[in-house]
């Protein structure tokens, strides 16, 4: 992580933050309310505030968040093709 | 193609005890395999080690892991999301614990989980902060100063060594769960209480980190 990064998050630091538990409870729904009604309209500020303090949480989210995209608009690739894309 | 079910359906199906199980539970492998070599796709760099057949296994037991976990987990499942968009998570998961594994094998973290002299220095200055004044040059140094001091007096000594691997070093979360014998949970604490204090100490010393960020950030 970068000095920049660290201390955004320093600054960014609460008392009270949910776990990693907690997050990956969250994150199925908060993925499909963000694709159905947009981002600006979710008030989920706990899980928000983790996936920006933890970058395997935000990472597995965005994996989520792209994949569901992509099945919605029937272009997720299936097993055969996507087995096509490792070298 | 595999046919949609409703999230009733998948876990009738899935708690079934004929043929409507075998079936439930192959179509939901197929797509959590789907998710694995979906992330797999897209993180081949973690790989470089391993031929394709050896990546492909992978991808094969992280499915089987992922199954294996969804199933024992049905009863967490509370409906407000698609059954799938829920079970994706698992396999995700797994996918991104074995990628890091396998990015990260081999290399001893027991090495990079000290702070040397120079640690906290050289990682500063990989960012190459602009210092237009010596005035910033001053203050950069002081913060270096603080948090060198917090970190040496102020954290415990699980707090350092994971603030050292994860912060200074960029070890994976779940390379540090592994090396330590912990789990997430417990290391997203330890590395929330050691910010917590680094914040403290700043503003106990007269840094507020929001000015650092704008003063350190000018004329970049």
């Amino acid at each position: 992580m970068n000095s920049k990064s660290f201390l955004q998050n320093i600054h960014n630091t609460r008392d009270e933050e949910i776990s990693c538990s907690e997050c990956f409870d969250l994150t199925s729904q908060f993925v499909e309310r963000e694709l159905t009604i947009g981002d600006h309209e979710i008030k989920m500020p706990h899980l928000r505030q983790h996936l920006n303090q933890c970058s395997s949480c935000r990472e597995e989210y965005e994996t989520l968040r792209d994949l569901v995209r992509l099945e919605n608009e029937g272009e997720i690739l299936e097993v055969d093709n996507l087995k096509n894309l490792i070298p | 193609m595999t046919s949609p079910r409703t999230n009733e359906e998948w876990l009738n199906d899935l708690r079934a005890s004929d043929g409507t199980q075998d079936a439930a539970i192959g179509d939901l492998r197929n797509l959590l395999f789907r998710a694995v070599l979906f992330f797999f796709s897209r993180n081949l760099d973690e790989f470089r080690g391993l031929a394709r057949d050896e990546i492909l296994q992978l991808a094969e037991d992280c499915a089987q892991e992922a199954l294996i976990a969804v199933m024992n987990h049905t009863s967490d499942f509370r409906g407000d999301s698609k059954f799938t968009t829920w079970a994706y998570k698992f396999a995700i998961n797994k996918a991104l614990m074995a990628a890091r594994h396998e990015s990260w094998k081999g290399i001893s973290l027991d090495e990079l989980s000290s702070l040397s002299n120079h640690t906290l220095v050289e990682w500063v200055l990989r960012d190459k902060w602009p210092v237009s004044s010596s005035d910033q040059s001053m203050m950069q140094a002081e913060v270096i100063e603080v948090m060198r001091d917090v970190i040496e007096h102020e954290l415990t000594d699980k707090q350092r060594r994971v603030l050292i691997m994860m912060v200074f070093n960029e070890v994976p979360m779940d390379e540090v769960v592994r090396h330590l014998g912990t789990n997430r949970n417990a290391i997203y604490k330890m590395l929330h209480d050691a910010r917590r204090k680094l914040k403290n100490g700043l503003q106990a010393r007269g840094f507020e980190v929001a000015e650092m960020l704008v003063l350190f950030s000018i004329s970049r």
